[in-house]
């Protein structure tokens, strides 16, 4: 069927811009999309960031809703540029209104000369460089649903920025070409309502020209699905969760993802049951996987504990919102590093591992899943939600740097040429040889009680001594296995950084303005945070007159750990932190080193 | 032959109810040909918890309160594993009780024993959500596990023994493995099992108990039926006991949770995960992504 949209002509005023409005040119881009929960901001950011890839730019998204299913301020965010970005723009160059509330949301971020275009069917505005369009009324008259407001806004937008008409269309049909029918044809009925509107304005609209990238094949993927990703092709096999926020999207993807694989994804009762339910799989000798945000890592913390005391390998995504208690769900936080680096009652060795980057997100989950396999030990993926939740371009994964490592796992014909099989064996690296249950000849005991190579329960105290030292050993004996860290910027610079997770991108940014101004300095991105990376910190802080430890808490709980492991740094550390809610823009991190 | 974990002597007081429902154990697992290695106990905190140790069997000792979860994690993780869990009532229906209810629900092919002695006897005998009124000074009426089974319209096997008869527990634990090895889904018995230090019922049990098979209309597969025979036997001062509900084998409906998940009952814990098999799966999937 052909829709009048699909005939919509290019007219000689988008040819040529009108005249006495300047065209500005852009390379790096913000638009912010506001409004109540429900009017469909979401789905504008969605088409922009399809339409700017196409573009071969490189795209950031974000989003910032409330903990309620409709209603309330939500907002999202597309930055695009030319550059690579994993991170927020400082400032925005068009802000997209569809109520008051969005207009003084999103007011104080907006660029100096930078647009606000707003429903003038839902409030009025007097303010300078605004453009009025009653979006809901002309969705509403023309469609018979306001619904439609938000693609009838993509297409005012489209014209502000010069958008090539075709694609313009072409990224609505391939948003909804699954949905089809009705929902397709209205859409793109709507865009054509929102063009000829913001074509036929009385005031030139066409304001922008966005400068074509190089950036093409990339994938846009939050750190969540590449976790879920990650999680799949490192063999993980099992998880199982309980919905919660930033983390639940995990869950979802597995379930799409795992059971043609012979895998298994439950929703359980609880995070108690959640955690237990992967240590069960885990001992069956199964790749398995939680993930959960802070209230239900506070209940996760028994299993995780259990799960050391018996050396059984389980991996915990921890997806870090705004705390303590039920705290700020929806915001971001990086407040739960303390409590991982000293999890659970009792000595046990725990390995907390963090990704920077969504690319980061899917290869160190694969390393993770060995290193918890190998060293029969809980291993904890650090994130934070702007990493789990926000998206960015990335390059395709590559296979060819997934290697499994299943550590000392034995088959059937190994477990039967041996003349013994204990599951707590010593052995000179802590680790010991594992046989699934199953396995032909052989039982085996494990538990959280104190135990002897047997898994029997045992309270001697020599035997203590000996149990005690073979599960911490491993944590000196895996150092060599652990994800490493990685330092941009100039080896010679007397300035530093020390940050991790979602900080990367900021940081990095924050690096290039300091550096336009004059100022070189050097980053240690934490990939692993405990063991805290003492060797690599000390070469990184050695040379330095100062580091800042960056960080999304309120009293520099990173900063705190590499205090405790390097004490002769105590002096060249200074914490920088943030704890509002909002992940830190490089302005905020550069500030900090202009201020001396 | 290799070497590994072999029993090891039972730590529970001579005398122990516990030393019924072992013996049954072992006689139903050896009665139904289970291999040691085929099978796993996971045991629960308290004294029936460290059965696992007292036989043959792979054993997972868990957190307490917490043995269902990780028996459903081991049986969604290898389908092919007999999985059998041990708690107390203390550990099952106080700090367990989140994860006891949801088990009928998910119904997973395991069996689930309780050792109900209606105290905390390793702690040495404070009141159990099951002790009576005035036990240890407790004024809280006790909760019947019977009664919540049957209170939902599961397809589960639900029963109650005395482990003062060992041989009629052996009956009922040859049936309840019957059905979780036929996949038809969760298998629950309470089995009466005094603590002689702390709380000697063997007696009273004993002349109280009445199986509920030998009344006039009994029928397990009807649950209106069990919850008439049980509120009346529980009036005229006796303790019900016997099979509580035994569903009728659904025509070619999959119940339980296994093989709804894994057909082919090959599970996380076995199939291949190395890069090779998969690699083209994994590319398919990456390239439809973002």
């Amino acid at each position: 069927m052909t829709t009048p949209a699909t005939q919509l002509p290019t007219t000689a005023r988008e040819a040529a811009p009108a005249q006495g409005a300047p065209i500005k040119e852009l390379s790096d881009l913000a638009v912010l999309i506001g409004g109540q929960g429900g009017d469909g901001t979401l789905t504008v950011s969605d088409l922009l960031a399809r339409y700017f890839r196409r573009r071969g730019l490189y795209v950031y998204t974000s989003r910032n809703v409330l903990s309620r299913i409709r209603g309330g301020h939500a907002d999202s965010s597309v930055r695009a540029s030319r550059d690579a970005i994993a991170s927020l723009k400082p400032t925005v160059d068009l802000l997209v209104a569809f109520d008051k509330e969005a207009l003084e949301f999103g007011r104080p971020e907006l660029e100096a000369d930078g647009f606000v275009l707003y429903d003038s069917s839902v409030f009025q505005t007097d303010l300078p460089n605004t453009f009025g369009f009653p979006f809901a009324t002309m969705a509403g008259s023309q469609l018979g649903q306001p619904i439609y407001k938000n693609v009838t806004a993509y297409g005012v937008i489209s014209v502000m920025m010069g958008f090539d008409p075709v694609l313009t269309r072409t990224v609505i049909e391939e948003r909804f070409k699954r949905r089809g029918g009705e929902a397709l044809e209205k859409n793109l009925k709507a865009l054509e309502i929102g063009r000829r509107a913001g074509l036929d304005a009385s005031e030139p609209m066409h304001r922008y020209s966005i400068v074509d990238g190089d950036a093409h094949d990339l994938r846009l993927l939050t750190g969540n699905q590449a976790v879920a990703l990650g999680f799949v092709v490192g063999g993980g096999r099992f998880f199982a969760g309980y919905p919660i926020t930033p983390a639940t999207e995990i869950m979802e993807y597995l379930q799409r993802y795992l059971p043609s694989l012979h895998g298994v994804v439950r929703q359980a009762e609880d995070e108690l049951a959640a955690i237990n339910m992967v240590i069960g799989a885990a001992y069956a000798g199964a790749r398995a996987m939680t993930s959960t945000s802070g209230p239900g890592l506070s209940l996760m913390t028994e299993g995780i504990g259990h799960a050391g005391a018996a050396e059984l390998p389980v991996l915990v995504a921890d997806c870090q919102r705004v705390g303590p208690s039920t705290g700020e769900p929806t915001r971001h936080e990086q407040s739960d590093v303390a409590h991982l680096a000293h999890i659970g009652h009792g000595d046990f060795p725990r390995v907390l591992i963090a990704p920077g980057t969504v690319d980061d997100c899917f290869y160190l989950t694969v390393d993770a899943l060995n290193i918890a396999e190998k060293w029969r030990l809980p291993v904890i993926l650090v994130l934070d939600q702007a990493l789990c939740q926000n998206s960015s371009t990335v390059p395709g994964f590559d296979l060819t740097q997934v290697h499994l490592d299943r550590g000392k796992r034995l088959d059937p014909g190994e477990v039967a040429a041996r003349p013994a099989y204990k599951y707590y064996e010593h052995t000179p690296d802590g680790a010991s040889p594992f046989a699934p249950p199953g396995t032909v000849g052989i039982t085996s005991q494990v538990t959280g009680n104190e135990h002897d190579e047997y898994g029997h329960v045992s309270v001697n105290p020599v035997n203590r001594v000996k149990m005690m030292r073979k599960r911490m050993e491993k944590l000196t004996q895996l150092e060599p296995e652990l994800p490493l860290s990685r330092t941009y910027g100039d080896p010679k610079a007397t300035v530093g950084f020390i940050g991790f997770g979602s900080t990367t991108g900021p940081i990095r940014e924050a690096q290039e303005r300091l550096l336009a101004k004059g100022q070189s300095t050097r980053f240690f991105q934490a990939r692993t945070l405990f063991p805290v990376p003492a060797r690599e910190l000390t070469a990184f802080l050695e040379p330095l007159e100062r580091a800042y430890v960056v960080e999304h808490n309120y009293v520099g709980q990173f900063a705190g750990l590499i205090r405790e492991a390097l004490p002769q740094y105590h002096a060249k550390l200074r914490s920088l932190v943030k704890y509002d809610g909002l992940p830190f823009r490089s302005p905020e991190i550069a500030r900090v080193v202009e201020g001396g | 032959m290799v070497d590994s974990a072999k029993p090891i002597p039972s730590t529970w007081c001579p005398g122990c109810g516990d030393f019924g429902a072992l013996a049954a154990l072992k006689r139903a697992m050896a009665e139904l040909k289970i291999p040691p290695h085929e099978a796993v106990l996971v045991g629960g905190i308290g004294c029936s918890g460290g059965i696992h140790n007292f036989l043959e069997i792979n054993g997972l000792h868990a957190l307490h309160g917490r043995l269902l979860a990780q028996a459903v994690g081991v049986k969604l993780a290898n389908p092919k594993l007999n999985v059998v869990a041990v708690g107390g009532d203390g550990d099952g229906y106080a700090i367990g009780m989140g994860h006891f209810m949801h088990a009928f629900k998910k119904n997973a092919s395991i069996l689930y024993l309780v050792m109900m002695n209606e105290t905390y006897g390793l702690t040495k005998g404070q009141a159990a959500p099951t002790a009576p009124l005035g036990y240890e000074g407790n004024i809280e009426r006790p909760f019947d596990a019977i009664l919540a089974a049957l209170s939902q319209q599961m397809p589960n096997f639900v029963a109650r023994t005395f482990s003062g008869d060992p041989k009629t527990l052996t009956r009922v634990l040859v049936e309840a493995l019957e059905f979780n090895r036929a996949n038809r889904g969760f298998a629950f018995i309470e089995d009466l099992s005094p603590c002689v230090t702390y709380n000697d019922t063997f007696k009273e049990w004993r002349e109280k108990v009445l199986d509920l098979s030998t009344l006039p209309g009994y029928d397990a597969t009807d649950r209106a039926t069990m919850f008439r025979l049980y509120l009346e036997t529980l009036r005229s001062g006796r303790i019900p006991i016997g099979v509580m509900h035994r569903p009728p084998p659904a025509a070619g409906e999959v119940e339980s949770l296994e093989l709804k998940l894994l057909p082919d009952r090959i599970g996380p814990a076995v199939t291949g995960i190395e890069l090779e098999p998969n690699r083209e799966t994994y590319q398919k999937l990456l390239a439809a992504v973002g």
